[in-house]
This record gives C-alpha cells, structure tokens and sequence, in this order.
C-alpha cells in the first residue's frame, strides 16, 4: 500500500481492530478498561487467565501513545482482546488518552456488533472516600434498555438510578444503546487512585448472578498486595487521563427537572 | 502578603513540575519505591493517604518538615527486585516505600493524627484557621 493510501486509510479510520484469530460469534464481551481502581482492568485481566483465552484481537491507532509491552521477549499492542469460550474480553495494559477514549469505545462497540456479541458487560469502579473503612465493598449497575435493568432489579443487584458516569463505562452504554446492543456495566465501589483489587473480586463475584460465569477469586485476593504494588504506575498515569476526562464530575448532582 | 503569593506561585510551579515530570516511581540509590498518594483539602483539614501494601504497620514513619512538607516513610514486609517484575534489563532492590507530598494549605502540623487500614496511611491534619472577619 502506498503511503497516501496508508494516510487516507488512517484518517478515515483512527482506530482500527486487527483481528489475529478466528473471533467467537454471539459471544458475551467483557471491557475491563484502566478506570477507578482499576477495577475493570485487574477483574477481567483475572477472568482472561483463569480461563486460559487466547489473544485474537488488537486495537490500532495513531490516537494511542506509541507504545508496544514485551511479555516474554514479544511485543504485543497495550490494548487487546482475548476470546474462547464464547467469551470475548477486552483490556489495556495503558490508560487510554482522554483524547483517543471516544473513538476506541466507538470502534469497540462497532466491532462487537459486527461479531453479533449477544450482550456487553462493562466493569469499573465507583470512587468511595472512606474506602478503607468498608470490608466488602458493594457493586452497583447501570443497563442500556429497560428489560436488562428490571432483570438486574429482579436477581437483586443494586441499581444505579441517578448520577452522571464518565469515563469508558459511559460511552459504552451510550454507544450501546444507540446501537440496541444490550450492556450492562457493573461498578464496585472501591479507591479512586489506588489499585483496588479486593473491589475486582467483588464485581468478578456479582457476574455470577448474571452471567454463566462461576470464577474462583481467591487466588486474586492471595495475590492482592502484589497487584497493589505492580499497579501503580498504570494507576498513576490512569488517574491523569480521569482527571483529563473530568471524572470528578461523578460526584455532582444531576439536574432533572 | 506578597510573601503569600511568592509562596504560592513557588507551589503552584512545583505542583505542574511534578504533575508532568516523567521520573520512575522507584530511586535505585535509597532502594525505594514512590508510594501512591492523595491529598484531599476540606473546610477543616487536610487528609493526605499512601498505599503502602507489603508493609508492616509498626515500620510506618510520618514526619513533618517545615510547614509545608510530609514525608512517608515505610518499610516492606520483604524485599524487591526488578526480577520480581519480570524486569531483567535494569538491577536494583527495594525495601521501603518513601515520598515526600507539600500541603497545599496552612496546617497544624504538632496535631497530625495517623492510622493505618488495610494497608492504607491516613494522616489528618488540622487546617491552620486565619483571622475572622465579623458580618456587619
């Protein structure tokens, strides 16, 4: 391809998905995106090695910093997505760019429904300040339509009913919604910049409720203060792109006349 | 007053300093590594936390130096090396968190008051009042 085609492809695609392996259709797709706590990414990066899945996907674009993780000598993009089992999981080794968060999530969701994913399940961490003072933090979730929330509301998850989301969780509802593809995002109370390992066990725990998904989470809590300890520089470079995104805007009151 | 603002101005360059400083969170030469940490400011005090996993409670050393500055000091359960990483490129060892986090506002530091849970430092620090100015 030469170097104009390669331009015209980039600009009208910023964001494109290489695929590496066959992808499983009418999959359930996990996002595990870095976010509060990381809460997503160490719950569903835990999902993708207690169930062996296999890298079959990568995102690409110029919107991401140029950056390649070597995992044994071989590099791989930050940004991937695993799959087997009639799971697809997405997740990112490096926060995403405020800047590049719009396109990624749209091109996510475009590509899910393209592989006829049969529901999209988003999980985050909601900031709590006393954090420390609660044991079992609680999960809250959001759905984007209305049968979703009320099977929610009948196994009995907490539902979140008022407030702004910011941040990858809310463009995933958004842009799932748009689409009439279910998803539901589920969200643990956890910290707002420490790695909250604990809060990924007790979302990983709530998707049994909803899913087929029975995972054993004791081996990420035995293994809890090591990702504390390996997390925090993808926390601390996670939290400049939250504050970039202005997720404190979670707190604020909504407005509903 | 313009000491106030000179003081202020010195914070303010030092806060975009280190808001965009690319330095690594681990010093090789005092075998530590930077514990994350958060400063929250309320009406009445200042609450600054660290994440200190690895760490034994008893070890945890909090200093105030001068008016303006807190440094944390913890010791780890066990040591680490870049192996532990899977790094095999760079050679160094740890054994302690430390940092040093500015306060942004005037503190009573002599009534600072610490706990440790969960492996997390809070240290609460009364805000230091100025003078009241009566409503007419």
């Amino acid at each position: 391809m030469n170097k104009s085609k390669q331009r015209k492809q980039t600009m009208s695609q910023p964001v494109r998905i290489i695929e590496k392996k066959p992808i499983p259709t009418e999959a359930l797709m996990l996002h595990g995106l870095p976010d509060v706590g990381l809460v997503g990414l160490i719950a569903t990066s835990y999902i993708i090695s207690e169930l062996d899945l296999d890298e079959i996907a990568y995102v690409d674009s110029d919107l991401l910093p140029p950056v390649v993780v070597l995992h044994e000598g071989l590099p791989h993009a930050p940004l991937r997505i695993y799959g087997g089992k009639n799971i697809i999981a997405a997740i990112s080794e490096m926060a995403i760019p405020a800047a590049a968060i719009h396109p990624v999530m749209r091109k996510l969701t475009d590509w899910a429904q393209s592989k006829k994913v049969k529901m999209v399940l988003s999980i985050g961490g909601m900031p709590l300040e006393n954090r420390q003072d609660i044991k079992e933090p609680k999960v809250f979730c959001a759905a984007s339509n209305r049968d979703l929330l009320d099977m929610l509301d009948k196994k009995g998850l907490n539902i979140l009913k008022e407030g702004y989301m910011v941040g990858p969780q809310a463009l995933t509802m958004r842009y799932c919604a748009e689409r009439k593809l279910s998803a539901i995002v589920l969200l643990a109370q956890s910290f707002y910049n420490y790695p909250d390992p604990e809060a990924a066990a007790v979302a990983i725990n709530e998707l049994a409720k909803i899913t087929e998904l029975k995972i054993d989470v004791s081996k990420l809590l035995e293994k809890g203060e090591e990702i504390r300890l390996r997390a925090r520089d993808i926390m601390k470079r996670t939290q400049r792109e939250l504050t970039q995104m202005k997720k404190s805007r979670e707190y604020d009151l909504p407005l509903y006349v | 007053m313009s000491d106030y603002i000179e003081d202020f101005k010195t914070w303010a360059e030092e806060m975009i300093e280190s808001a965009t400083s690319e330095r690594p969170s681990w010093d090789i030469e005092s075998c530590s590594l930077e514990p994350l940490c958060n400063i929250f400011v309320t009406t009445k005090e200042v609450v600054v936390t660290a994440d200190l996993p690895y760490t034994e409670p008893k070890t945890v050393r909090v200093e105030a130096i001068g008016k303006d500055l807190i440094e944390i000091e913890a010791k780890m359960k066990r040591k680490v090396n870049f192996d532990d990483f899977g790094i095999t490129h760079r050679k160094g060892e740890f054994s302690s968190f430390l940092c040093q986090t500015r306060i942004p506002v005037p503190i009573k530091p002599e009534q600072m008051k610490t706990s440790f849970k969960h492996g997390i430092l809070e240290i609460r620090l009364p805000r230091k009042k100025g003078y009241e100015i009566k409503v007419e």
